[in-house]
């Protein structure tokens, strides 16, 4: 390039410009984006280890974080709770009729771990954590999997050179795996045809089927049928009549609870309308009615402070730290002025 | 309250006369109660004819012809009609934990055409829709490139815009069904599935405006939700067909669709069309994200597993009959259906009502488009004979739709993904529809 005559240089340049394949130059649109700005948002982190942030940690300081954060989901022991993601165990089941696949048995890397952490947990304030959690967190989940000892100080410099268990279980799309001819006539043989029919029960169907015995078509729906269901049972056991209504009348409630409700929403249900780590869910006349008698000052600093009783456990604000104290008071008083 | 209690037909009896004079109403609710006593099994549609009053029918002149309707914006921005309120999203609330990680299937047995309804296009979240501010919000695009750039949604709209009919299907449609037939409903075994037209912009444009690296082979695409969902993309495909949208069916994108701005990647697993898109870096190598390791693998019976299963094969799938559209009337009986292949264009559909026996030539019908919902038809006569009927398309890459019996025998029936089986519908003498499986 260097030895080329200036003229011949230009037109050289001038030609790949319109040949298209520079719109840069062509459109000049958008901002440079500053050092500053991509170190801000780029959160990812490879199994090389790239993306890594300097630091360290271990499963020792780790399972405090990881009870607080991790556990009413995830269960103690990184079981499960319900239907949310089992974490630990499961080695040996990837070929058995009901494989487990958690990080031991299935992940190919451990710094997928990380990164998932990192970007999207805990569940109900993501992004919340600072690395240094992270790290800990990260090792403690490991140290579940029996993958590192509980005193490992997992850093940026060994973390990509953890082995996983089932590192090359791992292979690239091999499909199209099947080849169907097509086929127009005796294409199988109608004596040997098995038949199945559909399991009945399990599939939302009261939109067009009266009557049916089958779940409802949202989980709110669902929680709802759940409800009445219970009501009803207990009513055939009591012989009392079952209080009709579910629905909240939110009419009533104090400029709070209203504002409250959006917290309540993007937090608080999290567990709350599930009933998750043994916390009442809105609605539960039975679970609310003991709490509502200690008063909602008592109640607001619970949720403020953390809670742990036999009953359930709470912790500080839900997890969810970056909320105000009073946004968490007002969906306290959400929650308890929708059981009036 | 989506299981109908004999209280809850008759609510939906009352609302639904609320435009009739007094005495129509109690006309319309006395044939509408001895509609409930008389315990008919399928609600909806055969409802609306049951309960439909003499007063309105020839030679009457019906009531909504004796009155002013409503006056323009009304509704400022419109609804379907009240008539219409059983064609909605659903979900089965005990697949996920949470309704915020979670998904819901488009009613594809209501739907005409190949296009997608903005309100009905099916859901999938892993941290609930966030709220964004359109002002706020920004593509960052960095990495193995010489100038990284930050869009504003502005900026975005500046570049030259196309606009694409594209399928989006979610990769585990269907997959509640590889060990057995367990959905008995066609919205439940194929509704993870909608086509919208898309307008935006494509990811090679921005690229080429940040100027690529030649180390650059993959793509990493990051939403800006809870989740921050992010998955890895080769760069062959970033280059072929990738958008980088802001609009869908002529409106900008809906809250659940990614607003203000998503990816689409035609044909692919819908996993990979990152929503609410705010960042995408160019590196040299797959990030292997949980979402392409812990989720989105294809787990074999060996016990290992395939990853970057991209693309979804073709599938087709009988939309009339089927379980919530059962057959009425002897006599004509047009069979309509919809096929999709991420390969390509769909080039044929088959039809068997014999259950695979035997097979005849569908019809496509209206566009048949570049990884999109094709609509197929097949006229007949039904006489109340039994059918087991089913579908199978093939597209121009010459791939056949596979039996299930086939991909069983390759994948076992753990992979949860891509099960794009011949799918069976058993059509008994009195036209009900259940879902069942041949083998």
């Amino acid at each position: 390039m260097f030895k080329l005559p200036k003229p011949v240089l230009a037109i050289a340049l001038l030609a790949s410009m319109t040949a298209g394949a520079s719109y840069a130059e062509n459109y000049q649109i958008g901002t440079a984006a500053t050092a500053i700005q991509i170190a801000g948002w780029d959160i990812d982190i490879r199994p090389d280890g790239k993306g890594l942030p300097v630091g360290s940690g271990n499963a020792i300081n780790g399972e405090e974080g990881y009870e607080i954060f991790c556990a009413s989901c995830h269960g103690v022991f990184g079981e499960g709770e319900g239907r949310w993601p089992v974490l630990a165990g499961g080695e040996g089941t990837l070929e058995d009729d009901r494989p487990v696949k958690t990080v031991g048995s299935y992940w190919p890397y451990a710094s997928t771990l990380f990164d998932y952490i990192r970007r999207a947990m805990p569940f109900n304030a993501p992004r919340s954590l600072n690395d240094q959690q992270v790290y800990d967190i990260t090792a403690y989940v490991l140290y579940l999997n029996d993958l590192i000892e509980e005193d490992f100080e997992l850093s940026q410099d060994n973390l990509a050179h953890l082995k996983m268990p089932n590192e090359d279980g791992f292979f690239v799309d091999t499909r199209p795996d099947v080849n169907n001819p097509r086929c127009m006539t005796d294409c199988a043989d109608p004596s040997s045809l098995m038949m199945q029919t559909s399991l009945a029960g399990v599939t939302p169907i009261g939109h067009f089927v009266e009557g049916a015995d089958a779940p409802a078509a949202s989980h709110s729906d669902q929680q709802d049928l759940e409800a009445s269901k219970e009501a009803e049972r207990k009513a055939a056991i009591t012989g009392e009549e079952i209080a009709t209504s579910i629905d909240q009348d939110h009419t009533s409630m104090s400029a709070e609870a209203l504002v409250g409700e959006a917290t309540y929403k993007a937090a608080c249900g999290a567990c709350h309308a599930s009933g998750l780590a043994g916390a009442p869910k809105l609605g539960d006349a039975e679970a609310w009615s003991k709490r509502l008698q200690k008063g909602n000052d008592l109640l607001i600093i619970h949720a403020l402070e953390g809670y742990a009783g036999s009953e359930g456990y709470m912790p500080a604000k839900g997890g969810r730290t970056d909320l105000t104290d009073e946004a968490v008071t007002n969906a306290v008083l959400f929650m308890v002025e929708s059981q009036q | 309250m989506n299981v109908p209690s004999t209280h809850q037909l008759l609510q939906t009896l009352q609302s639904a006369s609320e435009h009739l004079s007094t005495n129509d109403r109690r006309d319309f609710l006395r044939r509408g109660m001895s509609y409930v006593a008389g315990s008919a099994a399928i609600v909806g549609s055969t409802m609306a004819s049951a309960t439909a009053l003499n007063s309105n029918l020839p030679p009457n002149e019906p009531q909504w012809g004796k009155q002013l309707g409503t006056g323009v914006v009304e509704n400022p921005y419109g609804y379907p009609s009240s008539h219409e309120s059983l064609v909605v999203r659903r979900t089965v609330p005990w697949l996920t934990a949470d309704s915020v990680s979670s998904i819901s299937m488009s009613p594809i047995q209501d739907l005409r055409g190949i296009i997608t309804p903005n309100g009905l296009v099916f859901e999938r979240y892993h941290s609930g829709v966030p709220n964004i501010n359109p002002d706020e919000h920004r593509l960052m695009i960095h990495g193995l490139v010489d100038n990284p750039l930050i869009f504003t949604m502005e900026d975005l709209m500046r570049f030259p815009s196309v606009s694409e009919i594209r399928f989006i299907e979610c990769p585990a449609n269907g997959g509640m069904e590889w060990r057995g037939p367990q959905m008995e409903a066609l919205q439940f075994t194929h509704g993870m599935l909608s086509c919208c037209e898309w307008t935006g912009v494509p990811l090679k444009v921005l690229l080429d405006a940040v100027g690529i690296q030649t180390e650059g082979k993959w793509v990493l695409a990051e939403g800006a939700d809870g989740a921050h969902m992010s998955r890895s993309i080769p760069i062959e495909k970033v280059l072929d067909d990738t958008l980088v949208v802001y609009a869908q069916n002529g409106e900008m994108l809906r809250p659940e669709q990614g607003y203000p701005l998503r990816l689409i990647n035609p044909g692919w697993e819908g996993n990979t069309s990152i929503k609410w898109l705010r960042r995408i870096e160019v590196g040299d190598q797959p990030w292997h994200h949980r979402e392409e390791t812990s989720k989105y693998t294809d787990l074999m019976a060996d016990g290992r597993a395939r990853r970057f299963t991209f693309v979804q094969e073709c599938n087709s799938v009988i939309t009339t009959p089927c379980p919530e559209n059962p057959i009425i009337s002897k006599g004509f009986l047009e069979v309509e259906g919809l096929a999709w292949t991420g390969r390509g264009k769909i080039k044929g559909v088959d039809i068997s009502f014999d259950g695979g026996v035997s097979w005849r030539p569908a019809q496509l019908k209206g566009l048949v488009l570049d990884k999109a919902l094709t609509r197929f038809s097949f006229s007949t006569q039904w006489q109340g004979e039994a059918w087991l009927i089913q579908s199978r398309a093939y597209d121009d890459s010459g791939y056949v739709q596979p039996t299930l019996a086939q991909l069983r025998e390759q994948r076992g029936v753990n992979s949860i993904y891509h099960k794009n089986s011949i799918h069976t519908w058993q059509v008994g003498s009195t036209g009900e529809v259940k879902n069942v499986q041949v083998t």
